[in-house]
């Protein structure tokens, strides 16, 4: 039996191999997707597949990562098929997944003859074919037409590659040194993440692993069960609504929470969301389950120790068929839209339980604009914009802040000068973007691109160019989104879900991004916070 | 180039000012310490050398050259104690500064602040013109008289010039640096190209914006110290201690003041270089633990590495640096149990005041320090050197309030797991440094300094599987002893995107003959002569699409395989693979334009001249309190053998010798514990 001072010993090296596998992506990738937008995250995993240590990286990838691998072991690859020196990866979220872009690869350790852990890494990749560069297409209406599909199967056999399977994926993607390149950044990290969880195993055994993976799921699903408690007994309702699937234009879909809090637990029924759409905007369990676990784990204490006991007094009610949960084979590439909604509703339900810890409404959405190049090689830029932070009750929200389920980083200007045919004319907070309030909602942003290859095929997939970001106890909404395009001096709107839009050289394309919605009534705002507003012409 | 026979090295803390001073006379090093004055640090500079001078018997004209560590420009971002600045900036790229890289440290956070911004909205100007990737000009610089006419209304302190792809060609900024000159004389200018001549707009502009709000006050401090020299004589040639270890001017440092923002740990990462060579252990990781940090550096093969960037309070400083990884974990982290029954050490600390409970100055939450107190580890009537008696019984019942009730432990039980969680991320941050290079830890020696790096050190080291510890002498003034072997570094670079490719070759010896002039010219203007001249060549590769460089010396250049041939070598060493097969980039060419400062010749640390007595202490530990040895530092004798479990004391400093550890004073004064059983 070990003491709670080893129990902590353990947990801190697990954290390390998280982050020394963190480390190694980062600074190995290829593509600008995960080496410049931080589009991936890593983790460890107890033997039998439940999350035990993060990187501090993507909450939507972390919070699905141990229901991907729960899945494989389920249906694909079963407890006793996974041998040393394996590796599993897997992209379909009809097998666990949440969309075909993210690789997900786990690799067991074993130690004293038996598995101790999983370690595994997923990745955003730049694009695996489909109909769109990038594979985000705005109007896929099957998942057939959003890229190639990798059921869970060994990509390393015994340390042996699966040479068929790396040449079936160059073949079917538009990048293939980029992907195949971060895939290798993927696999080195879960050889540096293995290695240390074996140091660790040398040291305490490989029984003492098991018992400390047990008791620290214990730990957390404490530290959840007290944060849960904390807010009165009730059931908290919430709507709110993504724009529209982009094949029935205009037709919101409703995401609907009901949050019964009893005691130390907690049941979120999702029964009252839309049926699956015909476009892209759907989510499989893996996505869903994500948001509602995140929204829960940001009321808890901020030492509590992140991992799937967390999600133990948390039930989830989403009948299949629903936009939560779609059925094969409805196409789910935009899921984060659909987390991103969730997340503000699960907030919108949480603010009437714990007012004083619930932000208004972040931007709520992931600004996906893809540029395929075509000049005397084809290149592809993906670039995932943000907006403004919801107002805090204590405070304002803040200017251009990753928030929410994803959280990436911007690229650089002079990089994406530097490599592709693509000049970018502006990047700066968009005035006024943000939400009214005793509380000002953090402002969003404004980039330009213009293009400067003789053609290029541009690709977005944005929401909340309709339903405003909410603001809360009296608060103000946040701006809406807008996508422009300026060719030979004259703007016209590109519809917020977009697939090819053949460009030429010179064409300019505009986004301005949703702030944060504000927290209280306008009127109450200090009056030094409206001066200070005003000299910093953010209104 | 320097007659006079004394060299004082000075290292200026929050608390104290510690001084080393080299007599070349005696071939000696002597140590002093005073009292810092924080609202003048040079008054408190000053008192120290008289005094020492007054102690150790030599005149202040004696002094030739004074090598100055300062935190002043730290200081003053983290106070905010800065000039009014303005960032003139390509048009439509104001916001760049406020955007960041905009994600996220903290996850699950739900009330974030805003990430620093050092010029508001309203101090942001755009300029009109363009220059691509490539250094070519697509839009030249416009009409500058109305944004001339908004600068002039802002009344600036400090102007930061920063444009679009200026590392590539810097003629828009130097243009405009011309014209804002003569528009607004006297304002200090800061340009991105001169400043941090590489790609990505940010963290140049952090930099840039950094150095230019530092300037006048960097400026103020430099020349509030030359007024005092010429007073009794006192007039060494100065010379200031930069983030990259090595000596700038008094010039240099108040037109680059940036290049000092990251200086702090430097001493010690240079006293640990120093060591290196003295103790002949080419591998050491180095680690400075006080009561809020715990500084991890590495050495390998003799000398400390460099990283090309850091950060102060979040805020990127693109300017190479000694390379540090800091956690906070101090003496006086807070321990906590949390709802989730977990027991956490730190990031909370209580700092200098109230501090630990022990202390007696208010605080009431339970630190390492108590925990170590609690044990018996610490003398509670000798800690430092007795000017401060240690309230236990305080620290007993904080440390059995919030640690032993909630876990169900007795308070003995309690301190020993604040110890082991304390040691485990301590040993998590050495681990990572190792990692990061694809170091192995049991290849290293650890060198622990700092107050109290001692009490940690044989228990982290084994948590690491390293054998060898290395306590120096003197760990309270060891970085003013690193900064007084310095030399003189100017650290220059260039970005341009080129693929390390024969047909490149031209270009890349264009660029490092450009930049070995430049270095060279640099050299001369500080005053060094030709024969204590040297450079330094090193190369910022990648492969083709990467993100990141890996920083590769390069002594054959322009010698293009062997180059790459390190390249391959790193990366596999670094990441577990390496594709000789794929296109390799050079991002950025550097040059270290080095003036290599006379070493002294020191004379070996001093041993007392017969065996010392240890005396003894009741100590917890594993459920039992037993009579450990307590040895005082400096009456330890050569042939002293210091067989744990034992402690250590000196003024500053207590040494916990673990259970299986053997300790004996090294020749140069070094007390060495090793592993024996």
């Amino acid at each position: 039996m070990l003491g709670p001072i080893e129990i902590e010993v353990i947990r801190n090296a697990l954290n390390a191999a998280a982050a020394e596998m963190d480390v190694t992506v980062w600074r190995t990738s290829r593509s600008t997707i995960v080496r410049e937008l931080l589009d991936y995250s890593t983790a460890v995993f107890d033997a039998e597949g439940w999350n035990l240590a993060q990187s501090a990286r993507i909450p939507g990838h972390l919070n699905s990562m141990s229901h991907a691998l729960r899945e494989i072991l389920a249906n694909f690859v079963p407890s006793g098929q996974w041998h040393e020196g394996d590796v599993v990866v897997t992209n379909d979220p009809y097998c666990g997944g949440q969309h075909l872009p993210d690789i997900i690869a786990y690799k067991p350790v074993f130690h004293e003859g038996r598995r101790i852990a999983f370690v595994g890494t997923l990745c955003h990749h730049i694009d695996v074919g489909g109909l769109a560069a990038g594979s985000y297409a705005a109007k896929a209406t099957e998942i057939f037409q959003e890229g190639l599909r990798i059921p869970p199967l060994k990509i390393l056999d015994r340390g042996i590659r699966n040479e068929g399977v790396w040449a079936m994926i160059r073949q079917n993607i538009r990048k293939p040194d980029l992907l195949l390149g971060d895939l290798s950044s993927q696999l080195a990290s879960l050889d540096v993440g293995a290695a240390a969880l074996l140091r660790l195993a040398r040291r305490f055994g490989a029984e003492a692993m098991i018992e400390a993976g047990a008791r620290i799921l214990d730990m957390s699903e404490a530290g959840m069960r007290a944060a849960i408690a904390r807010m009165p007994d009730g059931t908290y309702e919430f709507t709110d609504f993504l724009d529209d699937d982009g094949i029935d234009l205009g037709q919101p879909i409703r995401l609907h929470v009901a949050v019964t809090i009893q005691g130390d637990l907690a049941s979120v029924d999702l029964s009252g969301c839309s049926p699956q759409v015909a476009g892209p905007t759907n989510a499989t369990l893996a996505s869903t389950n994500a948001a509602v676990m995140f929204a829960l784990m940001c009321c808890a204490d901020s030492s509590l120790h992140m991992s799937a006991g967390c999600y133990r007094p948390i039930t989830v009610i989403a009948p299949e068929g629903l936009v939560v949960n779609a059925r094969h084979p409805a196409p789910v590439a935009h899921r984060v839209a659909v987390t991103h909604r969730l997340l503000g509703t699960m907030n919108g339900a949480l603010h009437q339980a714990v007012p004083e810890l619930i932000p208004a409404a972040y931007y709520g959405n992931s600004y996906v604009t893809t540029f395929q190049t075509v000049a005397e090689t084809r290149e592809v830029l993906v670039e995932i914009e943000i907006g403004g932070s919801g107002a805090h009750p204590s405070k304002d929200g803040v200017n251009a802040y990753a928030s929410g389920m994803h959280n990436n980083s911007n690229i650089p200007i002079e990089m994406i000068e530097a490599q592709l045919p693509l000049t970018i004319l502006r990047y700066g907070l968009r005035e006024g973007s943000g939400g009214e309030g005793k509380f000002r909602g953090g402002l969003g942003l404004a980039r330009e691109w213009r293009i400067d290859s003789p053609r290029c095929f541009f690709t977005a997939n944005m929401d909340r160019f309709d339903h405003a970001p909410y603001g809360l106890a009296g608060g103000g909404p946040a701006a809406v989104g807008k996508l422009v395009l300026r060719r030979d001096g004259v703007e016209s709107p590109i519809p917020p879900k977009t697939d090819n839009l053949p460009l030429r050289k010179g064409d300019v394309v505009r986004l301005e991004t949703s702030g944060g919605g504000g927290f209280g009534p306008a009127a109450e705002r200090p009056t030094a916070a409206k001066a200070h507003d005003e000299e910093m012409r953010y209104l | 180039m320097e007659q006079r026979p004394v060299r004082i090295a000075v290292d200026i803390g929050g608390t104290f000012t510690d001084l080393q001073i080299f007599d070349a006379r005696q071939g000696r090093v002597v140590a002093w310490k005073t009292p810092t004055t924080p609202a003048d640090p040079s008054e408190g500079l000053l008192v120290g050398v008289r005094e020492s001078a007054e102690r150790f018997g030599f005149a202040l004209a004696d002094v030739g050259l004074l090598l100055h560590g300062t935190t002043i420009a730290t200081n003053a971002v983290l106070e905010r104690k800065l000039a009014r600045g303005v960032l003139l900036t390509t048009a439509g790229f104001e916001d760049v500064l406020e955007i960041t890289r905009h994600f996220r440290r903290d996850l699950y956070g739900l009330a974030p602040d805003p990430f620093p911004c050092l010029i508001g909205r309203n101090l942001r100007f755009g300029v009109p013109e363009r220059v691509r990737a490539d250094g070519s000009v697509e839009l030249p610089l416009g009409d500058l008289a109305p944004v001339l006419e908004k600068l002039k209304a802002a009344k600036p302190e400090a102007i930061a010039i920063g444009l679009l792809h200026a590392y590539a060609n810097p003629a828009h900024e130097l243009a405009l640096a011309e014209a804002v000159g003569a528009a607004l004389p006297g304002i200090p200018i800061s340009l991105s190209s001169e400043i941090s001549p590489e790609i990505r707009e940010y963290e140049r502009l952090s930099t840039t914006v950094l150095n230019a709000v530092l300037m006048p006050v960097v400026q103020n401090y430099l020349a509030r110290l030359e007024t005092r020299l010429g007073e009794g004589g006192f007039s060494p040639r100065i010379f200031l201690v930069q983030s990259n270890g090595g000596m700038c001017s008094l010039a240099r440092a108040a037109a680059q003041p940036a290049r000092l923002l990251l200086s702090g740990p430097s001493g010690g990462a240079l006293a640990a270089e120093r060591l290196s060579r003295r103790l002949a252990r080419p591998n050491l990781v180095a680690v400075d633990m006080g009561g809020t940090s715990f500084d991890v550096s590495v050495v390998q093969d003799h000398r400390i590495g460099l990283v090309t960037q850091g950060e102060v309070d979040r805020l990127p400083v693109r300017l190479p640096m000694v390379e540090m990884r800091t956690i906070g974990a101090g003496g006086g982290s807070i321990a906590a149990v949390d709802a989730s029954g977990r027991l956490t050490a730190g990031p909370r600390s209580a700092g200098a005041r109230p501090g630990p409970v022990c202390y007696g100055r208010g605080g009431t939450l339970p630190t390492v320090t108590d925990a170590n107190a609690v044990l018996g580890r610490l003398d509670p009537d000798f800690f430092l050197g007795g000017a401060m008696a240690l309230d236990i019984g305080a620290a007993r019942h904080a440390v059995a309030e919030h640690v032993g009730a909630p876990l169900a432990l007795n308070v003995e039980a309690a301190a020993e797991g604040v110890l082991r969680v304390t040691n485990v991320q301590l040993a998590s941050a050495v681990r990572l440094s190792l990692f990061e290079k694809g170091l192995d830890p049991r290849d290293f020696s650890l060198l622990s300094f700092g107050g109290a790096g001692g009490l940690h050190a044989t228990d982290v080291a084994d948590e690491l599987g390293i054998t060898e510890v290395i306590l120096p002498r003197e760990p309270g003034t060891l970085s003013a002893y690193g900064i007084l072997f310095s030399e003189l570094v100017q650290d220059l670079a260039r970005s341009r995107l080129l693929r390390a490719e024969p047909d490149a070759l031209p270009e890349i010896e264009a660029a490092i003959a450009t930049l070995r002039e430049e270095a060279v010219a640099r050299l001369v203007a500080d005053g060094v002569p030709e024969d204590q001249r040297a450079t330094e060549i090193s190369a910022d590769l990648r492969y083709h699409g990467q993100a990141f460089e890996l920083l590769v010396p390069w002594p054959e250049a322009p010698d293009l395989p062997a180059l790459l041939a390190r390249f391959h070598e790193t990366h596999r060493a670094r990441f577990s693979y390496a594709a000789e097969e794929e296109k390799v980039e050079i991002v950025t060419l550097r040059m270290s334009a080095i003036g290599r400062l006379p070493k002294p010749a020191e004379t070996s640390g001093t041993a007392a001249d017969k065996p010392a007595t240890p005396g003894s202490r009741k100590v917890s530990q594993g459920g039992v309190a037993a009579p450990w040895p307590v040895w005082r530092r400096e009456a330890l004798h050569a042939s002293d053998v210091v067989q744990g479990p034992a402690i250590v004391e000196e003024a500053f400093a207590t040494h916990v010798i673990s259970a299986g550890w053997q300790a004996r004073l090294d020749p140069e004064g070094a007390l060495i514990a090793r592993r024996t059983a």
